[in-house]
C-alpha cells in the first residue's frame, strides 16, 4: 500500500506541475491531505531567491551603518547629482520650469558652486567658466511634476529643445523629454497615479546610461553598497532599471550605443568617506583624490568610475 | 507560527530601526508571509520576486519612519505590496480593468498565514527532502533529472518525496492540534 501510495502521489505531483485537473486525488482518504500540500507547494519560494534578497538587504544594512548614521546636510539625501557647467544660466531654467530656488552660491577657486532645491531635492551646479578645467558633460533627470504639459511649455519657452513631446507611456506616467540649452536631458513627468511622483521617489531622479547596465550595477553594488530596487529587460538589453545608495536613488536604462554615457558627477554624504573611499576604490574605481579637509569644512575624496562618473564622497562639516 | 507577539515584534522593529542591520531578523520573520501574500496576486514566479524584493527593500527605506501603533508589522508589509502591485499593473498596463490589488482580508489571511507555515516548514526539512521539493516544486524538475543530480535511484527519490509531504503534514496537524 506504502509503494502504492508513492506512485499516487508523484502522478498527483505531475498532473498540479503541469497545470492539468488533479482534483480526483481529494477523493482519496490517503492522498488528499497530501496532495493539498503539493498543490500549495507550487508557489513555494525559491530558497536561492530568498537568500539573495537577504544577502542583498545585508549588504544596504551593513553600508547603511556606514551612511544612514551620517548627519547630512538638511534637505540632502545620501546622493546629490552634481552637473557641471562652464556658464551661468542652468539655475535660471531651473527656476523657470520647475520652481527651483536657488539656496546657496558659493565662489570657488575654480569657480563657482550652486546648491539649487527643485520640489524635494536638492542639486549642486559647479560653474567653472570659460577658462574652467572641469570638462562638461550632459546630465539627465527625470523630474516629477504636477503637470507635465505646463513644464513642458515652459522649458521650451526657457530654450529648450523638444526630443519627444509629452504623451501617456505604458509604464504609468505621461512623460515628455527635453534637451536644455547646455545639454542636459529633463523626462519630464506627471505620475499617472494617487499622486504625482510615485510612492517612494522624489521629485528629482538622476538618470545614466552606462554601457552595460548588469556590470554598472554590480560595481555600483560593491564601490557604494547599492541596493537594485527593479531591472527590466528586453531581449537581455536593461531599458530602466533603479537603484538606491543609501537614501538616494539613482535610474539607469542601457545606452545601447545610441548615446554616450553621461560623464557627469554625484556628490555622496556618508558617515565615514575614508571607508567608502577605500571600498570604492577597492571595487575598481580609479582614485582621484584621497580624503582630505575641505576649507568649507567637509572632509571630501574622489573617485571616477568606469563610465567616466566622478563620485565625490564626503563626510558633512 | 502564529501571528508574532505584539511584545517581540515592537522589541524586533526598534531594534532595526535603531540599527538597520537588525532589519534581517524582520526579514527572516516575515518573508514567507510577504511571498504568500503578493504570489496568490503575481502572474507568475519572477514578478512575485520582483515585487517582494521591492516590498523589503521599501521597508528598510521606510522603516525610521514606521511608528508603533499596535498594528502587526505584516500589515503595513502588505499595504507596501498591495502599492507595489499596483505600480506594477499600471505599469503594464495603465488602462487595465484589474481592481487594484487589496490587503487581505481576514479570511484571505488565514489562508496566506497557512501558506507561509507551509513554505518555513520546509525550510526546516531534513536536507535531502527539502531539497527535493525544491528541485520539483520550485525548479519543475523531473523525478528522473532529481535522481540524476542527487545521484539516487528514481524510487528513492519518489520515497523521499512521499517523506518530505508527510513530515509537512505531522507538523502542520502538529501546530492545530
Amino acid at each position: 500500500m506504502a509503494d502504492a501510495l508513492i506512485e499516487r502521489l508523484d502522478q498527483t505531483i505531475d498532473l498540479i506541475l503541469s497545470g492539468r485537473d488533479a482534483t480526483a486525488a481529494l477523493a482519496d482518504g490517503e492522498l488528499a491531505p497530501l496532495a493539498v500540500l503539493a498543490a500549495e507547494l507550487r508557489s513555494c519560494p525559491s530558497p536561492a531567491f530568498k537568500a539573495r534578497l537577504r544577502a542583498n538587504l545585508e549588504r544596504r544594512t551593513t553600508m547603511s551603518i556606514v551612511l544612514e548614521k551620517a548627519k547630512i546636510r538638511e534637505g540632502f539625501t545620501t546622493v546629490t547629482p552634481y552637473v557641471h557647467v562652464r556658464e551661468s544660466g542652468l539655475v535660471d531654467f531651473l527656476t523657470t520650469v520647475f520652481g527651483a530656488v536657488e539656496t546657496s552660491v558659493t565662489k570657488t577657486p575654480g569657480g563657482v558652486h550652486r546648491e539649487v532645491r527643485v520640489g524635494d531635492s536638492m542639486l549642486m551646479i559647479g560653474e567653472s567658466g570659460t577658462e574652467g578645467g572641469l570638462a562638461f558633460s550632459p546630465a539627465t533627470f527625470h523630474v516629477y511634476v504636477p503637470d507635465v504639459d505646463a513644464a513642458f511649455e515652459r522649458a521650451i519657452g526657457a530654450g529648450g529643445k523638444s526630443m519627444e513631446a509629452p504623451a501617456d507611456r505604458p509604464y504609468g506616467e505621461r512623460l515628455g523629454f527635453v534637451e536644455d540649452a547646455f545639454g542636459n536631458r529633463w523626462y519630464i513627468a506627471t505620475h499617472l497615479g494617487p499622486s504625482p511622483v510615485p510612492q517612494g521617489l522624489r521629485t528629482v531622479t538622476p538618470f545614466v546610461h552606462p554601457r552595460g547596465v548588469p556590470s554598472y550595477i554590480d560595481f555600483l553594488t560593491r564601490a557604494f553598497g547599492a541596493v537594485e530596487e527593479f531591472r527590466h529587460d528586453v531581449q537581455g538589453v536593461v531599458m530602466h532599471a533603479r537603484i538606491r545608495i543609501g537614501d538616494g536613488a539613482i535610474e539607469m536604462g542601457d545606452t545601447q550605443g545610441r548615446m554616450e554615457p553621461e560623464k557627469t558627477a554625484f556628490y555622496l554624504y556618508v558617515a565615514d568617506c575614508d571607508a567608502l573611499y577605500a571600498q570604492a576604490v577597492s571595487a575598481g574605481a580609479t582614485p582621484l583624490s584621497p580624503p582630505a579637509e575641505q576649507w568649507y569644512g567637509e572632509r571630501v575624496g574622489a573617485v571616477q568610475d568606469a563610465m567616466g562618473i566622478t563620485w565625490y564622497i564626503a563626510k558633512p562639516a | 507560527m502564529a501571528i508574532a507577539d505584539d511584545y517581540d515584534e515592537r522589541a524586533l522593529i526598534e531594534a532595526a530601526q535603531a540599527d538597520p542591520a537588525r532589519f534581517v531578523d524582520l526579514y527572516e520573520r516575515h518573508f514567507h508571509r510577504v511571498y504568500a501574500y503578493v504570489i496568490r496576486r503575481a502572474g507568475n514566479r519572477a514578478e512575485a520576486e520582483d515585487i517582494t524584493s521591492e516590498v523589503f527593500e521599501r521597508a528598510l527605506t521606510h522603516l525610521p519612519r514606521f511608528e508603533w501603533r499596535g498594528v502587526p508589522l505584516v500589515a503595513w508589509l502588505f499595504r507596501i505590496a498591495a502599492n507595489a502591485l499596483a505600480d506594477r499593473r499600471q505599469q503594464i498596463d495603465r488602462n487595465s480593468a484589474d481592481p487594484p490589488a487589496e490587503v487581505p482580508d481576514a479570511s484571505e489571511s488565514a489562508a496566506i498565514e497557512r501558506r507561509a507555515i507551509v513554505f518555513q516548514l520546509v525550510d526546516r526539512l531534513p536536507d535531502l527532502q527539502r531539497q527535493v521539493i525544491a528541485m520539483r516544486f520550485v525548479d519543475g524538475r523531473s523525478i528522473r533529472e532529481i535522481a540524476a543530480a542527487l545521484e539516487r535511484s528514481e524510487g528513492a527519490v519518489k520515497q523521499l518525496q512521499l517523506r518530505a509531504l508527510e513530515n509537512l503534514r505531522k507538523s502542520l496537524e502538529g501546530r492545530h492540534g
